[in-house]
């Protein structure tokens, strides 16, 4: 047992050091939630500045609520989209799919071991991203209300989970195709074209509590500022989240297991 | 280099004295077949491959030597006969064998944006706890140490060549399978690939495999191998047996070839006899009448330098053999 678990944890951290030195991978995730954030906030304190009796300051609570939604619901799923692609297919990509095969270790220890390494990248991404969106809101409040500890740690576990569980599908999903590109490109125009509007197509009912998205905003602390949330229950909320963390990574298990080496 | 004193397969069960059986050939293949469709790309292969050995598989591109190497990896199932590695039959035991076995399919493949050290780190992971202190040695027996540090984007493929072969070195295995390793290297990237897999057999006793349709490599590198062509395994033996000159044919250098094509011109030991580049070439009825024919010239005042079977090369055996096929075909 402690055998697996040594060479688990030797597994988790060798897929960890090749996505952590995919240094333009790394800058280009951290890039796509930073620049917008930049450019909101800039663009905020700008407004501000000309006329500070209509514009409020960039930062406080509101703002706050506006960040983590490019955080945890726009740009955040991108670059755990961006990770999650390359953790589930860089190594079909660099030709080394094959000599891990040739060792005899269990297509589905490979497939595993790089769940926990994406996650960990996404998250050390997030984090930075959401320590400057902290400084923001808390820099640039002027007398506005700032979020109290309790949203901030709130906001913490659910931009982890939001992130990580797109992260996740990702590499399944890269997994299952075999294909970094492919897999960017459906996901993101999934993640920022199609699924805010189906959120948004009221004609689709309660089937819209099925998306993603839908739980994540339903989930969401802190004040209300981006696309309408849809009711649902808290079980609901966690039974689509698992659903969705277990099909396509299992499809991706699934084809890693039969997938001509 | 020190060999591990325990081995594990990778489910991390001891390999039991009955798995390391030395007396078992490193491969071995019987009636081992494989269709893709109507078509047979490997046709009823049996082949042993003895311990301690270098052994070529020699063949034509697209002969079916990687279809074979596939098989025996377990990377695809065999249409019908069986194969063992090590003792270990594949693909039922494919996890306890592949632990002893290192391999390499086609061309190695690494991730370009690390370096050959984080790379061996990566497969060290894979092959399990014990291998990773032996990054450092593996990448000083290929002569790699100083270039550890650097990409392995700005490699050549030679030295990709070696960082695979690094890799496969890194579970100790006794067994290495190598498939085309000479593909694509300048003539000094051959010799060091050369020397490494004879260092692999001759001083570390491990059993290399090699495949290649690069004739003179196999013959210089290789104690063994089989011909394979289309599918077919059409010959095997040592490297002496394949070129061994059944017609019995003899190479006579000596001071005046034309006074001895004379001399031997009515000898009933000869069969035929030809001069070629200033050297009698000659067809005896039986090879142990040599001795005779060498007095018979002496006596006749020609003095012989060298009287010896001729040896042909390994390529003239394969195109001989090969076209021999297509000429039955």
């Amino acid at each position: 047992m402690s055998l697996d678990l040594t060479v688990a944890r030797q597994m988790v951290g060798a897929d960890l050091l090749r996505l952590r030195k995919k240094r333009g991978m790394v800058a280009l995730a951290l890039a796509v939630m930073l620049v917008p954030l930049v450019i909101m906030t800039g663009y905020d304190v700008v407004k501000h500045a000309s006329d500070p009796a209509h514009w409020s300051p960039a930062g406080g609570l509101n703002n706050y609520g506006r960040l983590l939604d490019l955080l945890g619901v726009f740009m955040g799923p991108v670059a755990a989209i961006l990770i999650g692609a390359e953790a589930g297919a860089g190594d079909l990509a660099a030709g080394v799919f094959r000599d891990n095969v040739l060792t005899g270790r269990s297509r589905t220890a490979l497939f595993l071991s790089r769940i926990p390494a994406a996650v960990a990248v996404t998250l050390a991404v997030t984090g930075i991203a959401f320590v400057i969106s902290l400084a923001v809101t808390f820099g640039f409040a002027g007398g506005l209300a700032t979020p109290s500890l309790s949203v901030i740690l709130q906001s913490v576990a659910w931009l982890a989970l939001a992130n990580s569980v797109v992260c996740v599908i990702a590499l399944g999903l890269a997994s299952l195709t075999g294909s970094r590109t492919g897999t960017i490109t459906a996901l993101i125009g999934w993640e920022l074209v199609l699924s805010p509007l189906v959120v948004q197509a009221s004609s689709l009912g309660s089937l819209r509590r099925g998306l993603l998205d839908a739980v994540m905003l339903f989930l969401k602390p802190g004040p209300l500022t981006g696309p309408p949330v849809i009711p649902m229950s808290v079980a609901v909320a966690v039974l689509v989240t698992i659903a969705w963390l277990l099909v396509l990574p299992a499809l991706g298990a699934w084809r890693m297991r039969t997938r001509d080496a | 280099m020190c060999r591990a004193p325990t081995r594990l397969s990778l489910d991390g069960m001891p390999i039991t004295h009955a798995d390391q059986d030395h007396r078992a050939p490193a491969l071995e293949t019987r009636g081992l077949t494989k269709r893709f469709g109507e078509r047979t790309a490997v046709d009823a292969v049996s082949l042993v491959v003895p311990r301690g050995v270098a052994y070529g598989f020699l063949g034509h591109n697209g002969a079916g030597k990687t279809t074979l190497i596939r098989m025996l990896l377990g990377l695809t199932r065999a249409s019908a006969g069986s194969a063992s590695v090590l003792g270990l039959p594949v693909p039922e035991r494919r996890a306890q064998a592949l632990a002893r076995v290192g391999a390499i399919v086609e061309e190695p493949s690494f991730y370009p944006h690390l370096t050959g050290y984080d790379n061996l780190k990566i497969a060290a992971a894979v092959r399990g706890p014990q291998t990773r202190a032996r990054i450092d040695g593996v990448l000083e027996r290929v002569g790699l140490e100083k270039r550890a540090r650097d990409r392995v984007g700005t490699y050549s493929l030679g030295m990709r060549q070696r960082l695979g072969v690094a890799r496969c070195l890194l579970s100790d295995p006794e067994l290495l399978i190598l498939d085309e390793p000479m593909n694509g290297l300048d003539p000094g990237g051959m010799l060091d690939v050369r020397r490494m897999i004879r260092a692999l057999v001759e001083d570390e006793g491990r059993t290399v495999f090699v495949s290649s349709h690069l004739l003179d490599e196999v013959e210089k590198t290789c104690d063994v191998a089989a011909i394979i062509d289309g599918g077919r395994v059409i010959a095997q033996g040592s490297i002496d047996e394949l070129v061994a000159d059944e017609a019995g044919e003899f190479v006579i250098e000596c001071d005046d070839a034309e006074r001895a094509l004379a001399v031997l011109a009515d000898d009933p030991a000869v069969r035929a006899l030809r001069v070629e580049h200033g050297a009698l070439r000659m067809n005896l009825l039986a090879r142990e009448q040599a001795g005779e024919v060498n007095a018979r010239l002496v006596n006749a005042g020609v003095v012989v330098t060298r009287l010896e079977p001729a040896r042909r090369s390994l390529e003239d055996r394969f195109l001989e053999m090969t076209t021999r096929l297509e000429v039955a075909a």
